[in-house]
């Protein structure tokens, strides 16, 4: 099931841009029309919580205009320690959305954080974030 | 109107003692501060000034990265120049050579950035009237031709010193805003 939604209890602790018209609340709404949008500079980061701790699968993300991004994951029930799981370099994509797809088989996280190190542009955006996963029973 | 709060770093460049330093610092000081003794700009300085935009609800907070040119290339100052957002080329009206050096320095930070940056040429020093060389109709061909928009100014006498500073920041609030449009149109 995917984890990261609003709906399961998935809360975005903190976003490093803030347009209140876009805010980074609509990256787990469900949807790809909204949007958190950022409004300049780089590196730009959120962290992503989950109500408890979970077994990972898959990571998706659906982006504009983003280059280099890490995911960190954090275990502790406070956001602290991450470590790295991923460091991609995404490629540019015209007049859509990026999507990309990690497999994180066999880790776990409290947290995510996602740092966008670079951009194809001044701005980038994130439309929706889907982690399949589970609860660690 | 949403409220939001954009960040950009503008970069200036320009020839030794153009002015660009008594600029920010005027700028900066909301004009109560024109720098009395001459100190050269060695490394780099970052002066932090929000500029708020009438008639909207939003803020633009320019990180004006205050260069010395030298340090261009060097590894430590990598981080301002891989993405600069804005850049002001400065000159002095007086100074034939600074003037001529506008373009060099223009296409340095152009090559530094794959993306079109709002770029804005200024000729500073316009109170020393009696010695000026460049002509204002030159120096606006030259931006014209090179896509920049053009202002004059004087640090000493505090004059029109926020114009360059409020295009750039203007400038930068539309181009987030057009690229909300394409955003939005994405999952269209
Ligand atoms: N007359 C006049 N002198 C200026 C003006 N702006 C700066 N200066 C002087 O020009 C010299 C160099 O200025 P500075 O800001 O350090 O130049 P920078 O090397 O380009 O940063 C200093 O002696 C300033 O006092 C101006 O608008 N008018
Ligand atoms: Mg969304």
């Amino acid at each position: 099931m995917d984890v990261a939604t609003a709906e399961s209890g998935a809360q975005i602790l903190l976003a490093t841009s803030s347009d209140s018209g876009n805010p980074p609340e609509n990256m787990i709404d469900g949807r790809l029309d909204t949007f958190w949008a950022s409004t300049g500079l780089y590196p730009q980061e959120f962290i992503l919580s989950f109500t408890t701790l979970v077994n990972l699968k898959t990571i998706k993300v659906n982006s504009f205009q983003v280059k280099g991004l890490k995911i960190e994951r954090s275990v502790q029930q406070e956001p602290t320690d991450f470590e790295t799981l991923k460091d991609a370099e995404l490629s540019p994509s015209d007049a859509s959305l990026q999507t990309e797809e990690y497999k994180v088989d066999s880790s776990t996280a409290k947290h995510l954080r996602f740092i966008i190190t670079s951009g194809y542009d001044h701005f980038f955006s994130v439309h929706r974030l889907s982690v399949e996963g589970s609860p660690v029973s | 109107m949403s409220m939001m709060h954009l960040l950009t770093h503008p970069i200036i460049v320009r020839d030794a003692a153009v002015g660009k330093s008594a600029l920010t610092q005027v700028f900066h000081s909301d004009g109560s501060h024109f720098p009395k003794g001459y100190s050269m700009t060695i490394g780099q300085e970052i002066c932090v000034k929000s500029v708020s935009l009438p008639e909207t609800s939003d803020t633009v907070e320019l990180f004006i990265y205050d260069s010395a040119g030298k340090e261009m290339f060097a590894d430590y100052a990598a981080q301002f120049w891989d993405h600069p957002s804005a850049v002001m080329v400065v000159f002095d009206v007086n100074n034939e050579k600074s003037f001529h050096s506008c373009l060099k320095w223009f296409e340095r930070v152009k090559n530094k950035s794959s993306q079109h940056i709002p770029a804005v040429l200024v000729g500073n020093k316009t109170d020393l009237m009696d010695r000026r060389i460049v002509t204002t109709e030159s120096a606006k061909s030259f931006a014209q031709g090179n896509g920049m928009e053009y202002f004059e100014c004087s640090a000493k006498s505090q004059e029109n010193v926020e114009a360059p500073f409020k295009f750039l920041a203007e400038t930068f609030r539309k181009m987030y805003y057009e690229r909300l449009e394409v955003m939005k149109s994405l999952a269209a």
